[in-house]
């Protein structure tokens, strides 16, 4: 099976300097993005902490004002209880309670309606001598209840939860009467529905709820999800003599809920406030979401503008590159023109002078000629004039056909190139040139192999070179420019060597600029090394100057040698 | 008369013979030279009425040649004879003091005239 045939456009050509706009195009915008973004994000990242550490410390602090107000309605609540019970108890006998006073009692004592469940007369032996509410329990000893001795010992007293007699969760709030050397108790229970929405009543966002838990951490009111009174709350309890309000974030069953809680005095709850982070957070999660909104939108700005700014600027880039390209296209014809030019002048003056001796001869036969009779002498002379004027003749067409055979290449394309015939043919233009000025040209060329570019490019180089060694040796008679050939390392150099004027290190480094010349005004274009780089770079070659101020300059043009089975691509 | 005494300088051996001969035939008093230090010394013997310079020479070239003959004999008009077409060269030329710059080939009737007008030129003053 062959192997695939490379397609011939995807090779890049030596010289293609397109630059990569795409990549240019990729660059840029990044760079773009990622200043204007990266100070957005700073700042952006900053800002949301410390708000967020901010809104945190709101929120606990909000919650905390919550509970402190909701536990002193809860005790003003109880403490009114109590008072209203107490007052009673006092303004009151036993006997006058008993013989009916206390429906009445229950009326005043009730406000508002069905805050309380019932009430009950108790005598110091723990029988319940009368009672208003819709329990059955006249008649009742409370001897051993939990809630008697306590009573007893204490004169005031509010229980927990309890099922009692009536097996239904309820708390009492009873006051001991002392009359005479007997005691009798007034005991209300309140209404636990009542109650509980006293306490779960007021609400924090969506996932806010209030409830009480006793010493033990049983539910002392509903839980608004889930917890019935009574049942372990599995609440931890903070310690009793610790913070006035505990604020803590809990997790419980995978949801985090930001807690606040503290102890009632009389009794011993706790108060406990609630509320799902997610919720009592979300005023933060709105800004946040907003934060980040706008944070993208400006992305999307600052990358739609860094878009279009930079595809107009790579546009300007890609205009600039196709100008530069056609001024160095236009340059290297204005180059080609001078070297010409230069050529031209060498060459009319080259033949100029022959053409001179040609017309003085003929003149000279005109007048041996007009005499009559012609004697001998004159016969003789003018068949030697003759001869002289074909030596003159022959020595213009060597020189003509030197030119002939040198810009026969004006329009070449990129073929295999013999060096040696074209720098032979180079020698024999410049040495027409170089014996008016008294200059050798000496040449040492070495057989090399054939290289692939375009005759027109490599002798316009070749040309420049020459011209520009024989212009060092200006009013210098006898210097030498020479011509050399080498294969170094599968590169053919060709040296152009002079024992001139030489370049001044300072100039050395300019001189492959347009313009720049030392030439006078009017003779050099400052265009012929920069158009010899040009080329030399097109063939992936180099060009390499050395020079010594007052010893000569050598110019090594380095090309690399055409492989053995190179064919010219014959597309264009 | 004096015949007109004219130097043709020239590194062209067969220019020089040539145009000798056609110029002593015309009645001119005719010396040549091969390069500028020959046509100097001969300047220097004999203040020549008219001298025909080469530009392009090896060794002193036509304008060194010029100057050293403006110099030596201050009389002797200098006609400038070349291949080279040069304005530059020309206008350089007529500054440093030459009588006319001609390009070569120049037909021979005309360059006589050119001699003698010179010619006249230094016997003017």
């Amino acid at each position: 099976m062959p192997p695939p045939e490379e397609p011939i456009h995807s090779r890049p050509s030596p010289g293609d300097e397109h630059r990569d706009y795409r990549a240019t195009f990729r660059t840029m915008v990044g760079g773009m993005v990622l200043v204007s973004l990266l100070p957005l994000l700073v700042i952006g990242g900053a800002d949301f902490l410390l708000f967020s550490r901010l809104n945190h410390s709101v929120v606990a602090e909000q919650h905390a004002n919550f509970l402190r107000y909701h536990r002193q309605s809860i005790a003003t609540f109880l403490n009114s209880i109590t008072a209203e019970v107490s007052s009673v108890a006092n303004q009151y006998t036993l006997e006058e309670l008993a013989s009916g006073n206390l429906e009445r009692v229950f009326e005043v004592i009730q406000q508002p309606a069905g805050m309380l469940t019932d009430v009950g007369l108790i005598d110091q032996d723990g029988n319940h001598v009368r009672y208003v509410g819709p329990y059955d329990l006249a008649g009742k000893n409370y001897r051993d209840a939990e809630w008697f001795p306590l009573v007893v010992e204490r004169g005031v007293y509010v229980s927990d939860m309890f099922l009692g007699k009536r097996e239904v969760p309820h708390f009492v709030i009873a006051v001991k009467r002392v009359e005479g050397d007997r005691f009798w108790i007034l005991r209300v229970t309140v209404n636990t529905d009542y109650f509980s929405k006293l306490v779960d009543g007021v609400r924090m966002g969506s996932t806010g709820e209030s409830f009480i838990v006793n010493s033990q951490g049983l539910y002392q009111t509903k839980s608004r999800f889930g917890g019935r009174i009574l049942e372990a709350s599995g609440f931890p309890l903070p310690p009793v003599e610790g913070a006035d309000i505990e604020v803590r974030e809990l997790e419980v069953d995978g949801k985090r809920y930001l807690s606040t809680a503290t102890w009632l005095k009389q009794p011993r709850w706790l108060l406990v406030v609630r509320q799902e982070t997610s919720d009592a957070y979300s005023p933060l999660r709105r800004a946040s979401l907003v934060g980040v909104v706008l944070f993208l939108a400006g992305a999307a700005g600052a990358t739609g503008l860094a878009v279009v700014l930079t595809r107009r600027q790579v546009r300007q880039l890609a205009q600039a590159d196709r100008e530069k390209e056609s001024m160095t296209r236009r340059l290297l014809v204005a180059g080609k023109t001078a070297a010409v030019g230069e050529l031209s002048a060498g060459v009319a003056h080259e033949i100029n002078n022959p053409l001179a001796i040609i017309e003085t001869l003929q003149t000279w036969i005109h007048d041996l000629a007009s005499t009559a009779p012609i004697s001998e002498d004159d016969r003789a002379e003018i068949l030697q004039s003759t001869s002289k004027i074909a030596a003159q003749v022959a020595r213009c067409k060597t020189i003509t056909q030197g030119l002939l055979h040198f810009s026969r290449r004006v329009e070449s394309k990129p073929e295999r190139l013999d060096l040696q015939q074209m720098l032979e043919e180079l020698v024999t233009v410049a040495r027409s040139r170089a014996r008016v000025e008294d200059i050798r040209i000496a040449t040492d060329l070495a057989p090399v192999p054939p290289v692939i570019a375009s005759a027109n490019d490599l002798q316009q180089v070749f040309v420049n070179l020459v011209n520009n060694a024989i212009d060092a040796l200006d009013g210098r008679p006898g210097g030498t420019v020479t011509l050399r050939s080498r294969l170094v390392g599968g590169q053919v150099h060709i040296q152009v060597e002079d024992d001139g004027c030489g370049i001044s290190p300072e100039n050395l480094s300019r001189i492959f600029l347009p313009f720049f010349t030392t030439k006078p005004v009017g003779r050099g274009t400052g265009l012929g090394l920069a158009i010899c780089y040009g080329l030399v770079q097109k063939l992936g070659g180099n060009i390499h100057v050395e020079s010594e101020v007052g010893r000569g300059t050598s110019f090594t043009v380095q090309i690399p040698a055409a492989a053995p089975d190179s064919a010219v691509a014959r597309a264009s | 008369m004096n015949p007109i005494s004219v130097l043709v300088v020239d590194d062209e051996a067969e220019f020089i013979d040539t145009l000798g001969k056609l110029l002593r035939r015309r009645g001119f008093e005719v010396a040549v030279a091969a390069d500028g230090a020959q046509a100097v010394g001969r300047v220097s013997a004999q203040p020549f009425d008219v001298a025909l310079l080469d530009v392009k020479m090896p060794g002193m070239d036509g304008f060194q040649t010029l100057a050293e003959i403006k110099r030596v004999s201050p009389d002797t008009q200098v006609v400038l004879l070349t291949g080279h077409l040069s304005e530059a060269d020309e206008q350089d030329g007529l500054e440093s003091g030459a009588f006319a710059y001609l390009l070569k080939p120049h037909p021979v009737s005309d360059l006589v005239s050119v001699i003698e007008s010179a010619a006249r030129r230094r016997a003017a003053g």
